[in-house]
């Protein structure tokens, strides 16, 4: 699934005390608003509902199918998987934050940015271009031919699904871990040296273990990743929980049974976003900064070389392989001919979709948005915090729970657009619903109240004054929705109408089928369309702040 | 705990630490003694944080050396890093530890002491939380985060405490209460202290001496009322406290003045000779009432008024344009802007600056003028020419009383 499908900490619902609560607020919402709330939470939570329904009516013995050594050895698999993107986002992480915040490393910033983007790249999409580099057949095994190499050993497996989840997804680590580092201030490692310790006891004793929380939070959303990535695992044939749940279905003997692996996976990824908030509570508790001194640097010396080679290291296998193993592929697709039209109606569907998608999702979201802005009602936090539970469903569970719903509720939206796009607004509009939020905390509601003072009735007031305030969080966010559904996997290849091609399934096809030339161009349009969404991310970090 | 050592707690000579071109600490002598509280008043920006930072070792002086309890510890290739100093911080932000307890952090300067459980005990009833050891800072008000900050730099029994505006963070009220708390624990604790702060009644109340910084250069160092009643300098006597310089011709320890003979106080007050400058505070002038109308002949007119709780200040200013901060008893009627007032010398001490000094110039209360003037590299240059705008004087000694919208236009 693509990288910003996920929960991401800028998107996150507000906390209670989010803002304060001033005279005249009512908690209570017009019924209106009410209902459209919990019809719009309904939506978003109909998927782990009917999920549940199905895996209850489960025919014949339950039990049985989890206790088969082969689903025990996908959950080992997928246990195993997600542990070692932990450990291996960590150690890569924590080094590469600790470098572009606290030494003299060269080009800091520019280390800071870089390192920032394979967080965007959709982890098919390196996953295509691991296999076209290091695969049987890859590039890496064209440019040793000469040399006598016939064939590489294969890049699939646990090591190739650890090694590329974990390139798209240590940047997770590294945010957390560079916001605590900046949040922490100096002066409380300056009062330990002060009370007796060396400068390395400090590092030990205070600096590691006030990151612990922050750097643990930025792994367990990693590991979310990694539990919940389609693509990648899909593509490098590793069997973890969502391929499993996706060849459980297509086997269809009992797709009920199917049903019962992604409650598994559902659990799992509760377990591991409960864990990310508590961590992410503490790591709050544990920011001293008030007056932002910058942090004191280590002058890096000698070592200044091997943490270069390091970064350059990170930056090659995440950023460098990937882009340059999908250019290398598309001029040799071009060289030999490869229809460039084929592309253009691909990315002109997959555009449509995209901008639909979007438009519907803000609509959702303003709703849900002017409920947990401007009231604090139990409900207001139901359909919020429900918004974004739907939200950190893996997209394959989404996807099979959606197809069921469908086809046995109603068959007439079974294979429409119609229904792919309702689904992809459902499920991304909490990407909206921050901005719009944080927009409406800025037009706070004594905006309304004068304009009903000079004679506007309520819609009316809220259409001349809050609206117009509203305007660039809905372009925002609308294109964070684009950008998401556009690079979107698993959705696109189990709900949308069979001939119905997107950028992502294009790739998919091609790259599981070995066509590596005809993935390569979709890829490339998608590897811009990422870097497109990394600005447009740090920019929302910047407005929300 | 007061050492039987002769040495001084800290000796600084000559420190000096610049920041590009910057001079940020300019050969400052200083001496905090065995057991006393010294203050280190001056305005922002004026090198008095990055004294404390270069005798902490958490900088190193381009100039200069420093002693801690006899023991050389910067300049004249002596380096000690700042972990094996015996110098205890008590930063601005607190900076307590955000993972440990109140407990742990007290305790964090005491792994190796076999008394550290009885230790951190005798703190924690020593700044009055006897059962907060298992809280977390974070459960801490400000207040209370700042006495465990001072208990937990006081645990290892260091030579001198340093503090660097502690208490900056904090509202007015808390931090009048935290002043006393903390001094009540130093004094118990006996320990020598410096006290970093930019606020004068701080450094006032809490100084068995205070020093006075102005642009990296310690302008005197004294008892507070030595400091506020004979001023080294023309700066820290408008700095700390409110004060009036006018003209006067000294002669055999006294000065002529405007408003008659004082006597002079102060280095070398006996052999002063010729025009300088005197220094008069509010309450060394007398207020008298003038009748109605300005045919009394009374000389001085209310420009504005300061209420300031216990006190009440006014501006007044004089036909040629002089201008003076006084103090009205009770006894005085309110007085209004406009008012006509006679002025009457008290019978006082106070200093005199000789020539080379600054021209007559009054500040407003708590010298917010001379702080804002020292923040500027030129500042003490530039009093030689900022005299009073000239067109203020037609309205200062206008024959009908003063309107008040013209008040309102003086207090600008």
């Amino acid at each position: 699934m693509s990288a910003l499908a996920r929960p991401r900490l800028p998107l996150r619902p507000f906390t209670r005390s989010g803002r304060a609560r001033t005279a005249g607020d009512d908690p209570r919402a017009p019924w209106p608003l009410a209902v459209t709330g919990l019809v719009i939470a309904l939506l978003a939570l109909l998927p782990l509902i009917y999920l549940v329904i199905r895996a209850l009516g489960v025919e014949g013995d339950a039990l049985g199918f989890i206790l088969r050594p082969r689903t025990i050895g996908v959950v080992v698999g997928t246990v195993a998987l997600g542990l070692l993107v932990g450990i291996s986002t960590i150690l890569i992480g924590v080094p590469v934050a600790w470098l572009t915040t606290r030494t003299d490393l060269p080009g800091r910033r520019t280390w800071a940015v870089l390192t920032a983007i394979p967080l965007a790249l959709p982890s098919y999409v390196v996953g295509f271009a691991f296999l076209a580099f290091f695969g049987p057949r890859g590039t890496l095994q064209g440019l040793l031919a000469p040399l006598g190499v016939e064939r590489l050993p294969s890049i699939g497996g646990l090591f190739g699904a650890v090694l590329v989840l974990s390139l798209v997804s240590f940047p997770y680590v590294t945010l957390a871990t560079r916001a605590a580092i900046l949040r922490l201030d100096p002066a409380v490692e300056e009062s330990a040296r002060l009370l007796g310790d060396r400068r390395m006891t400090v590092f030990r004793r205070i600096t590691l273990p006030v990151l612990v929380p922050a750097i643990a939070a930025g792994a367990l959303l990693a590991m979310l990743y990694a539990l919940s990535d389609f693509g990648a695992v899909g593509l490098l044939q590793f069997d973890s929980l969502a391929r499993a749940i996706y060849l459980q279905y297509g086997a269809s003997f009992d797709r009920s049974l199917a049903a019962v692996l992604a409650l598994g996976l559902v659990a799992m990824t509760v377990a591991l976003t409960a864990g990310e908030g508590r961590l992410r509570a503490r790591a709050g508790t544990y920011a001293t900064s008030r007056r932002r001194r910058p942090p004191s640097i280590v002058a890096l010396g000698r070592w200044r070389w091997p943490a270069l080679a390091f970064c350059t290291a990170v930056v090659g296998l995440a950023l460098v392989i990937p882009v340059g193993t999908i250019a290398w592929w598309m001029v040799r697709g071009a060289m030999s001919g490869q229809p460039v039209e084929l592309l253009m109606d691909v990315a002109i569907d997959t555009f449509l979709v995209g901008a639909l998608a979007a438009l519907a999702a803000v609509l959702l979201a303003l709703p849900v948005a002017l409920l947990a802005a401007r009231h604090r009602s139990r409900l207001a936090r139901f359909v919020e915090s429900s918004a974004f539970a739907g939200y950190a469903l893996p997209g394959i569970v989404v996807a099979l729970a959606m197809i069921f719903l469908a086809t046995r509720t109603v068959p007439i939206l079974y294979q429409t657009m119609a229904l792919l796009i309702l689904v992809y607004a459902v499920r991304f509009m909490p990407q909206a619903i921050g901005g719009l939020r944080a927009a409406l905390g800025t037009a706070g509601p004594r905006l309304e109240e004068s304009g009903r003072t000079l004679g506007d009735g309520p819609i009316r007031a809220f259409t001349r004054l809050t609206l117009p305030f509203l305007r660039p969080a809905f372009l925002a966010g609308g294109a964070l929705v684009f950008l998401t559904v556009v690079k979107e996997l698993p959705l696109a290849l189990l709900i949308a109408p069979i001939g119905f091609d997107t950028l992502a399934t294009e790739i998919w096809d091609a790259a599981s089928s070995g066509f590596y030339a005809r993935a390569a161009a979709p890829a490339a349009l998608l590897v811009v369309l990422s870097i497109g969404t990394v600005a447009l991310l740090l920019r929302a970090e910047e407005a929300e702040r | 705990m007061t050492r039987a050592s002769p040495d001084p707690a800290v000796r600084i000579k000559g420190l000096g630490r610049r920041f590009g071109d910057v001079v940020a600490v300019d050969s400052v002598d200083l001496e905090v003694r065995q057991g006393e509280m010294l203050t280190v008043l001056g305005p922002s920006g004026c090198g008095k944080t990055t004294v404390l930072r270069l005798v902490a070792g958490l900088d190193t002086p381009d100039a200069g050396t420093i002693e801690i309890g006899g023991r050389r510890v910067a300049g004249g290739g002596a380096s000690v890093p700042p972990e094996r100093r015996r110098v205890g911080m008590v930063f601005q932000d607190v900076a307590l530890f955000p993972h440990l307890t109140v407990h742990d952090n007290i305790g964090y300067g005491l792994r190796h002491d076999p008394d550290r459980e009885v230790r951190i005990r005798e703190l924690l009833e020593l700044i009055d939380l006897p059962d907060a050891g298992r809280r977390m800072p974070h459960h801490l008000s400000g207040g209370m985060q700042q006495r465990v900050a001072v208990a937990r730099a006081l645990a290892p029994r260091p030579d001198v405490v340093l503090l660097d505006e502690p208490f900056s963070s904090l509202d007015a009220a808390l931090r009048t209460q935290l002043r006393g708390d903390v001094r009540e624990i130093l004094r118990a604790a006996g320990t020598a202290a410096v006290f970093v702060t930019h606020d004068q009644d701080e450094a006032l109340t809490l100084g068995d001496r205070m020093a006075v910084m102005v642009r990296g250069r310690v302008e005197q160092v004294d008892a507070p009322e030595v400091v506020y009643g004979e001023p080294a300098t023309p700066f820290v006597s408008t700095f700390v406290g409110t004060a009036n310089l006018v003209h006067g011709e000294a002669r055999d320890g006294f000065a002529l003045t405007r408003f008659g003979a004082v006597r002079l106080v102060g280095q070398g007050s006996g052999g002063h000779r010729g025009r300088g400058l005197v220094v008069l505070r509010p309450e060394h002038l007398e207020v008298i009432e003038a009748p109605d109308g300005p045919a009394d002949g009374a000389s001085w007119r209310v420009l504005r008024r300061r209420f300031a709780g216990t006190e009440i200040l006014y501006e007044v200013a004089a036909g040629d344009g002089e201008r003076l901060w006084v103090e009205a008893g009770h006894a005085v009627r309110r007085l209004r802007v406009g008012d006509a007032v006679n002025l009457r010398l008290r019978e006082i001490e106070t200093v005199f600056f000789g020539a080379g000094h600054a021209p007559p110039h009054s500040t407003g209360p708590s010298g917010e003028r001379a702080q804002r003037l020292a923040q500027r590299p030129d500042a003490l240059d530039r009093l030689e020419v900022e005299r009073i705008p000239e067109d203020d004087d037609d309205l200062a000694d206008a024959d009908v009383p003063v309107a008040p919208e013209v008040g309102r236009d003086l207090g600008r």
